[in-house]
């Protein structure tokens, strides 16, 4: 056995230990003075995203309805209800896609933006591309994905990529039933 | 099971580490020369991410109830190096036969960007407990496929008359495109089955 | 020996006669991964110089500082304080950009270059040296990711530079200028080249010729030394033969 040496073991420990401390209080305020900003733009593009879904509207009031799911409602320089902005998220291809879906006050989709999405390029990753998501306005009710879209409420897939047409087509599928739901909400009240 | 088996089988086909991520291509390009090579550091990765996996799991739980997720990349690191160096101590005092299998291999794991990876994709895609150990399985089992697969390509190339200039690395990195694609073939393939 | 050579010679050596892609073959992962387009590739080489740099200074100044048994979890301390630190910056400033790096943003930590570099150069050179040796090493690893982001860019999409104007954002939103677009290419792309197979084809094809440039000039050709060039190698029972890491680096 080596002889024991405290001060073998004591140096390299504290002098270690030493350089995480600084080493983490330096991410801590560096982690102070991004952390707004991050928010900030987290929720600025959101907001973005809305304005091009909802193209007429102004402003948006976000409400929850009674399964617990958020949606923004549209309203326009007036405060009529133009239309509404529902983000919903599904399992993709390379893991999680949200998916933002503009409606107008008739229940029309009149927009799609993809938010978050992990996926091949050159295959899934066409998916943010405006040719495939223009595919899906003016379309009301529930869609289903073909290889080629001849009926109204079928969704032409993307080529070499079936999965993630499927996980948009599911996202933009439960954004109409939550807006149909908040339509028929308001027919009602 | 259903969710564990299609986990499993995206994580060792369709999404395989190296083949369709580029993650730890270093060992992939660099120890796949022989079987018994690519084994050994195989089943050595295999260990450790799992074993990472559940160290990290509830690591990242602690750090997001103090809103410290800023932290995780330093934190998953130092615990996977201090995983590694503990694995090797443990291994060589009381599991010696293992330790000469494996043993050999556990320093490269640490600099391994599939184990960072992994803990970092478990987290990504918000698995829970279970889901992300067989996740983590899954990557391992990959990356012992491709491994495999490629260490025997490459004891073919070995005696094959090569151009020149791609000889060594280039050729092998032709063989890996090669083999990459024949993975491609396995895109979709999960989700059919379990749709 | 490194003490000897001029400033100069130690930041153009990181260019092309070492440089880490195509000459050392380190970082490989994220060459293949985020050389899909060019502005992420842009993006990444960037991130990547950053954090290079400054981990050169600090392990430098620190060099007599850092004990020797335990110089490799410092360095790997130093080194994902600094990612972390690019990370968060990026996160704030430039979003598209931590979108399309993902989850490769992080594993800077573990990019071989970055901790190779420490561990042959900044941690026995002095600290203006060690800044000039990561600035010619990071503008090195982003100019080989730029050429492999370019053939596979225009092949696979047939595009170039698209998506620029998110990163140019940090400068001034006003920038409308978003890349152009390759007739023909554009309608039908090689997809394969942005796939992985495209990757280590591509791959392989620019070692090949930096290696038929590298002879021409009687250079020896890139190897992957089993895992000599590994920064870990000098601790690895692998290769205890002899065959360090330092050995690898002297040349």
């Amino acid at each position: 056995m080596k002889k024991f040496n405290l001060k073998d073991i004591l140096i390299p420990t504290v002098s270690l230990f030493l350089i995480c401390a600084v080493a983490t209080a330096l991410l801590g305020l560096t982690n102070s003075v991004t952390e707004k900003k991050i928010q900030e733009v987290a929720a600025q593009s959101a907001a973005e995203a809305r304005l091009r879904v909802c193209e007429n509207a102004e402003n948006f009031d976000e409400k929850t309805d009674k399964n617990g799911n958020t949606y923004f409602e549209a309203k326009d320089k007036n405060g009529e209800t133009v239309g509404f902005a529902i983000t919903t998220e599904d399992k993709s291809y390379g893991g999680k896609i949200e998916v933002m879906t503009g409606f107008s006050a008739d229940g029309k989709i009149t927009g799609v933006e993809i938010l978050t999405i992990d996926d091949t390029p050159g295959l899934g990753m066409n998916a943010k591309k405006e040719s495939f998501r223009n595919e899906y306005l003016g379309k009301t009710g529930a869609l289903t994905v073909s290889k080629s879209a001849s009926a109204d409420n079928e969704i032409q897939a993307l080529t070499g990529a079936t999965i993630t047409s499927n996980a948009v087509t599911r996202c933009v599928n439960t954004a109409t039933e939550i807006c149909e739901n908040a339509l028929g909400g308001e027919n009602n009240g | 099971m259903k969710i564990a088996l299609s986990l499993l089988l995206t994580a060792i086909l369709t999404n395989n580490f190296i083949l369709c991520k580029f993650l730890g291509i270093c060992p992939f390009l660099g120890v796949s020369k022989k079987l018994n090579t690519a084994v050994g550091m195989s089943a050595a990765v295999i260990f450790v991410m799992v074993l990472a996996t559940a160290v990290t799991y509830p690591i990242n739980l602690l750090l997001k109830a103090n809103s410290l997720e800023y932290l995780q990349t330093i934190v998953f690191i130092l615990v996977i190096a201090a995983l590694v160096q503990l694995v090797e101590i443990v291994l060589k005092k009381y599991m010696v036969s293992l330790y000469n299998a494996l043993g050999i291999y556990l320093p490269l794991i640490t600099t391994n960007c599939a184990v960072l990876g992994v803990v970092l994709l478990n987290i990504d895609n918000g698995y829970n407990f279970w889901q992300s150990i067989v996740y983590s399985l899954g990557g391992g089992i990959g990356f012992m496929v491709a491994m495999v697969m490629f260490a025997g390509v490459r004891e073919r190339l070995e005696g094959c008359d090569i151009p020149k200039a791609l000889q060594g690395l280039p050729i092998t990195l032709v063989a890996a495109s090669i083999v990459s694609m024949s993975f491609l073939g396995f895109a979709g393939l999960v989700d059919n089955m379990f749709a | 020996m490194a003490e000897k050579k001029s400033i100069g010679k130690e930041f153009t050596k990181g260019l092309v006669a070492e440089n880490p892609v195509f000459r050392l073959v380190l970082g490989t992962c994220p060459t293949l991964a985020v050389s899909t387009s060019v502005s992420s590739a842009i993006g990444m080489g960037i991130a990547a110089t950053a954090v290079l740099v400054c981990s050169n200074i600090v392990i430098s100044a620190l060099r007599k500082v850092i004990p020797q048994k335990v110089r490799i979890p410092a360095y790997i301390v130093i080194i994902a304080s600094f990612v972390t630190i690019i990370q968060l910056l990026v996160e704030a400033f430039v979003p598209a950009l931590d979108s399309a790096l993902g989850v490769y943003l992080p594993l800077i930590v573990v990019n071989c270059i970055i901790l190779g570099r420490a561990e042959a150069f900044a941690s026995k050179n002095s600290v203006l040296a060690s800044a000039v040796d990561g600035l010619g090493m990071g503008i090195g690893f982003t100019a080989a990711l730029f050429l492999m982001s370019t053939v596979r860019e225009i092949l696979g999409s047939g595009t170039f530079l698209s998506g620029i104007k998110d990163l140019l954002a940090v400068f001034s939103g006003d920038i409308q200028f978003n890349g152009f677009t390759i007739p023909f290419l554009n309608e039908n792309p090689l997809t394969i080249f942005v796939l992985a197979p495209g990757g280590f084809f591509v791959f392989g094809i620019m070692i090949a010729l930096s290696n038929k440039l590298a002879e021409r000039n009687g250079k020896p050709k890139a190897e992957l030394n089993g895992c000599a060039s590994c920064p870990m190698a000098s601790s690895c029972a692998l290769i205890a033969d002899g065959k360090k890491c330092e050995e690898a680096d002297a040349k």
